[in-house]
């Protein structure tokens, strides 16, 4: 075994599991809170890369300020979406946001297509972080390095925020007892609609932060999200540790699964995947809900 | 009475004349069929901006002016066989131009009950025109193994090429496995190793690793065109592959793609473009095409649109050489006609339908100054069908009835 290309394989994977954890939280928290399977999330990841490379274009700015107007931007519209074509569903069966949200994320993505056209969009990787660093002999770009940390910090922002602040608080009472948390005054439908919007934020951030490395097309959310929902599956629905982990496990799966068995990289990702769930249904921290 | 019937007489006669005389100048119908919708569709503008100019160019065709008339295939056989029965049926075209190789292979098993001629240009499945071939499809653009024997050239008669490490680098469909295998194939060449990514790959970081731990100094990559081959180019850069190896795209470079790539662009080699627009300095036919076409769109003629020009002007010149539109009059005017296209001369093979389609090999270099609003562009060295296309129709598998 070339210890070398398994050292790399396995730091590809650490990087992909970074980007995977941000979309990977925002699906989780989404789902934890108000049972809502949001299939648009692809699609607000999409549209975070196309904020970016608007803000870029129309106001002159640097990659760095558009990093930070990027979600800006998709987190009001996210809000909007949820409040015009989630909530009023949001208590019927999860077959109903299931199938909304599909709808939804074909809406964005015709709406992307339409105001910006089918075409790729390149976005120039952002100085100071151009070139390559050696690690163990290896060239590995620097800006995947920067983009894996900045995604790390930004998520441990999100577990802080979530166990350690007051709406934080709020937010575990109804993801462990929505009735209970209302009994006591909780205004339970602003906090969903604030954390979907927030859970959308995350996915543009994710958007912005990976179109140097990806490029930025309409279809850039389809493969993220399935890994995202892999990696929420096999963490347990609604636990954002198990989702975290859940990523990493996604991430490495197909990295190392991809240096060694490309052609059957996808297959053993969802073999692992089946093995996990007939194993710990309630995920791999055990703590998930199974249905 | 006989008052009433001498006016109808003539009022029948004159509407009679009326109306041969508005069909005289009704359009000629030409069906463009192809990609106009989801992320395919930069090739589907590509090939119909081709046609477009190539029907400028070439003016009304037996006294009518062409009138195209466009429908999606969505990309999806189902909807090809659909929208061409349409095109055939309501709009009543008397050809189809503009598909790609999902199209081209739906049609053939309906090609007869269509009953039109349809000349493709962007369809590379070699079947088309080999064993599965029928009467009525005609294919101007160079097919796979076609391709294949002009990598193989052009790894033979480039000593850098031949003496390099080689590995392969694409997309888990046959057409990878093709060209690996058109690698493998050259006399003591060092093959490193190879590796097949699924088709939504995004990140490449895992297969271009593999390439660096083999030590390659040439990567072959049968990447699907468009986004994923773009996506590639750009992270195999990141990653410092182009500083160790040559990148060799089997069927090169998209111009548009070539636009976007920039200077990163001056990595690759093309092992067999369809058609690249610099072949102007050579064939007149090629400058004219690149100008009308500028004049048109604002920019420069990339290989699906200039391979789609050279497909009309073959039909447009069939159904001239024919005197009419009968389809059958037609098939017989492709099969005899030779034409100046912007690919070069064209003629289809003898009892054949594939035509004598040059390939365009060399690297990718810039343009100073910058012409028809291009940067960097492909340097052309034509490699003449008679070197790739060496079996007859016969011998290669094609038997028309």
């Amino acid at each position: 075994m070339d210890v070398n290309f398994l050292f790399v394989s396995a730091l590809n994977g650490v990087v992909y599991g970074a980007f995977l954890l941000l979309t990977s939280l925002g699906l989780s928290l989404v789902f934890g809170l108000g049972r809502v399977v949001n299939f648009a999330h692809g699609a607000l990841y999409a549209l975070g890369g196309y904020a970016l490379a608007d803000v870029m274009r129309r106001a002159g700015l640097d990659y760095w300020p558009a990093l930070v107007a990027a979600p800006l931007v998709v987190v009001p519209l996210a809000i909007v979406m949820e409040r015009l074509t989630i909530f009023p569903v949001r208590n019927r069966p999860e077959i109903y946001t299931l199938l909304v949200t599909f709808g939804v994320s074909f809406m964005i993505i015709g709406g992307i297509e339409y105001a910006w056209g089918t075409g790729t969009v390149l976005i120039a990787t952002p100085r100071p972080f151009t070139g390559t660093v050696s690690l163990a002999g290896n060239q590995f770009p620097l800006y995947r390095l920067f983009a894996a940390t900045l995604s790390l910090v930004v998520s441990a922002g999100v577990f802080a925020f979530v166990q350690l602040t007051p709406v934080g608080l709020r937010i575990r009472a109804i993801t462990d007892d929505r009735d209970m948390a209302e009994s006591l005054g909780i205004d339970t439908k602003w906090i969903l609609t604030l954390v979907f919007g927030g859970a959308a934020g995350l996915a543009a951030f994710a958007g912005a932060l990976g179109a140097p490395i990806f490029a930025v097309q309409p279809e850039m959310g389809t493969g993220i999200l399935l890994d995202s929902f892999l990696a929420v599956i096999l963490g347990g629905l609604g636990n954002l540790p198990g989702s975290a982990l859940g990523a990493f496990i996604v991430a490495m799966t197909k990295s190392i699964g991809g240096g060694y068995i490309a052609d059957w990289s996808v297959a053993f990702l969802f073999l692992v995947v089946g093995v996990v769930l007939v194993l710990r249904p309630t995920g791999v921290l055990g703590r998930g809900r199974v249905a | 009475m006989r008052a009433l019937r001498f006016a109808i007489l003539i009022m029948t006669g004159v509407t009679l004349a009326l109306a041969a005389g508005v069909e005289a100048q009704e359009s000629l119908k030409v069906g463009v069929l192809t990609i106009r919708s989801g992320p395919a569709t930069p090739v589907g503008d590509d090939i119909l901006a081709g046609i477009q100019t190539a029907t400028k160019m070439y003016g009304p065709v037996l006294g009518r002016s062409v009138e195209l008339v466009v429908e999606d295939s969505l990309w999806n056989p189902q909807q090809a066989v659909t929208k061409a029965t349409k095109l055939v049926q309501q709009n009543r075209v008397v050809a189809i131009l503009g598909t790609s190789t999902i199209e081209s292979l739906a049609l053939l098993p309906v090609a007869d009950r269509l009953g039109v001629p349809i000349v493709t240009s962007n369809s590379g499945s070699a079947a088309i025109t080999r064993d599965r071939c029928s009467k009525w499809v005609f294919r101007t653009n160079p097919d796979e193994l076609m391709s294949a024997a002009a990598l193989q050239s052009l790894i033979t008669g480039n000593p850098r090429l031949q003496n390099a490490k080689w590995f392969t680098i694409g997309h888990d469909y046959p057409w990878s496995r093709l060209v690996a295998g058109s690698v493998k194939g050259v006399k003591n060449l060092k093959y490193a190793g190879e590796t097949f990514a699924p088709l939504d790959t995004s990140d490449w970081a895992p297969f271009i690793a593999q390439a660096r731990t083999a030590g390659a100094t040439a990567v072959v990559m049968p990447v699907t065109l468009g986004t994923p081959l773009l996506q590639f180019i750009q992270q195999a850069r990141e990653f410092g592959l182009t500083n160790d190896a040559v990148l060799v795209a089997p069927i090169g470079l998209p111009d548009w793609l070539v636009d976007k790539l920039g200077d990163t662009s001056t990595r690759v080699m093309s092992a067999g473009s369809w058609a690249a627009w610099r072949y102007e300095d050579q064939e007149p036919a090629t400058k004219q095409f690149n100008e009308v076409f500028y004049q048109l769109n604002g920019r420069v003629a990339g290989m699906q649109s200039l391979q789609a020009g050279a497909a009309a002007l073959m039909l447009y010149n069939a159904i001239t050489k024919a005197g009419s539109t009968d389809p059958e009059a037609v098939v017989k005017a492709l099969e005899a006609v030779e034409v100046r296209t912007p690919v070069g001369p064209l003629k289809f093979q003898a009892g054949g339908r594939q035509a004598e389609a040059p390939l365009f090999l060399g690297p990718y270099e810039s343009v100073a100054p910058p012409r028809y609003a291009a940067r960097f562009a492909q340097r052309v060295e034509a490699f003449p069908a008679s070197k790739s296309l060496t079996v007859t129709a016969k011998e290669s598998g094609c038997n028309l009835k």
